[in-house]
């Protein structure tokens, strides 16, 4: 329900004006200039749009996206009705417009991580260790992304669906896939869907700090329809050997 | 929609009344029919018991005749679905079979089911998951015990998570459920046996006993 008084416009002074508070650590990234007097209107606008899509996850990681209200969203940005409905239509295109941004710096982890230069089957390790570390940093937003996903609608799960193939397509055109695997259709949703089917679970268990302890059976379960038994296990053991090498730096 | 076989599997009414027994049945039927389809078009979140009242053609009171609440409503349809596809597994299960031929015909039955009656597919592999991962565990866990109890399959060296290869059907499953291909989940048999063997015969074999790189 929506208390009444979430529903009173903030003052048209707060516009572009720095929100009250802390922005939390986890949403950091987000901390982008703020809109000051003499700034360009682009970036005043940009800035808005950061702090709204900063405040969607927030009020979704506090409340759940169905009882979250646009009233709420503004309260959390120190932004106005006007300047919302400015950059989003409603709540679900603001909500879809933070997760792509999520996913997309996610994806930008990801992608550096399995750049590096190494053997294939240690840049599969590294990426999905990029992955996992992404997401247990910050559980707020793993939550959010993944459980919250399934309530706001068919766009949302769309566009997961459409991330979660990119991911797995990069992987279906290396060259190093063994011949034999090139046979099996849909590989890389069997590849992938081993990680993201656990990673899901235990998202919505509440264990996302557990997730980079996983990495050496996520990195075995990933590559072994790519590539045999033999060199899953074997980058399994890498993977082992920097989960300890981890535990001990800490 | 085609539910016939789903009050088969209902406990049995201990009234002599025939015709009203079987109006009851087809009632509730009718109402896991309309949860099933709602939720294919709006989320579970976003279903209202207005949205399954109207659905079903029944009036509000009948339904809180049935079900305490939507969520109640909803598992009552993941069993019911779940026990469907395990029935339909059932029927075409014969003691002589190796483990591949005997997932290759439950797969095929099970996928079949899944291709008519989509809603309740999307409901059980992409709904279930998020509103109640409990019944996901639950019949996990039933699979993987078929596997090794019933069919004798013993977990391979490697390492390889069976509860993993559950969660690379649903994966499969579900992504075609959402590009809306239902349709073509019956072309997914190879696949499916070559995830459950996995496991336990290794990439060679599964590969192999699939039917896959040959």
């Amino acid at each position: 329900m929506i208390a009444p008084t979430d529903l009173e416009l903030p003052e048209p002074g707060r516009d572009g004006g720095a929100p009250e508070g802390e922005v939390p650590a986890d949403l950091r990234r987000w901390q982008l200039p703020r809109g000051r007097h003499g700034l360009p209107r682009e970036l005043v606008d940009q800035s808005q749009r950061e702090r709204l899509l900063a405040s969607v996850i927030r009020v979704t990681a506090a409340k759940g996206y169905r009882a979250s209200s646009v009233a709420d969203i503004l309260k959390e940005a120190g932004v106005g009705r006007e300047t919302f409905y400015r950059h989003f239509k409603d709540k679900e295109d603001c909500f879809v417009a933070a997760n792509d941004a999520l996913l997309g710096d996610l994806e930008s982890q990801v992608a550096t991580a399995y750049e590096e230069p190494g053997a294939w089957p240690a840049r599969v390790r590294q990426g999905l260790a990029a992955a996992l570390d992404w997401l247990a940093a910050e559980p707020d937003l793993a939550r959010v992304m993944m459980a919250e996903m399934g309530t706001v609608g068919p766009i949302a799960s769309s566009r997961f669906r459409e991330t979660f193939r990119r991911f797995t397509s990069v992987l279906d055109d290396s060259s190093e896939v063994v011949p034999k695997a090139r046979e099996i259709p849909n590989l890389a949703l069997i590849a992938g869907g081993a990680v993201f089917a656990r990673v899901y679970e235990e998202v919505t268990l509440g264990n996302v700090e557990k997730l980079p302890q996983m990495l050496p059976q996520l990195t075995f379960e990933l590559l072994l329809p790519y590539v045999g038994e033999e060199a899953a296990a074997s980058e399994r053991q890498a993977a082992e050997k920097e989960v300890t090498r981890k535990a001990g730096a800490q | 929609m085609q539910q016939q076989s789903e009050a088969a599997t209902q406990p049995g009414v201990l009234t002599p009344t025939v015709p009203w027994d079987i109006g009851e049945r087809s009632q509730r039927q009718r109402i896991l029919g309309a949860m099933a389809s709602s939720t294919a078009e709006k989320t579970f979140a976003g279903t209202t018991i207005a949205d399954i009242v109207g659905h079903a053609s029944i009036s509000r009171a009948t339904f809180y005749k049935h079900f305490a609440n939507k969520r109640e409503c909803f598992d009552a349809t993941v069993e019911s679905f779940l026990s469907e596809l395990w029935q339909a597994a059932a029927e075409v299960r014969s003691t002589d079979d190796l483990p591949a031929e005997a997932i290759r015909k439950a797969a095929t039955a099970g996928l079949q089911r899944m291709a008519k009656k989509p809603a309740h597919a999307k409901l059980v592999l992409i709904e279930a998951p998020s509103v109640n991962p409990a019944i996901v565990r639950s019949y996990r866990d039933a699979l993987i015990d078929v596997l090794e109890r019933e069919l004798n399959l013993e977990r391979a060296t490697n390492g390889a998570d069976p509860g993993i290869a559950v969660g690379r059907a649903k994966v499969l499953l579900a992504d075609f459920l959402a590009a809306d291909r239902a349709k073509e989940l019956p072309s997914l048999v190879p696949e499916i046996v070559y995830i459950a063997l996995l496991p336990y015969v290794g990439q060679e074999a599964a590969l192999q006993q699939a039917g896959l790189g040959a």
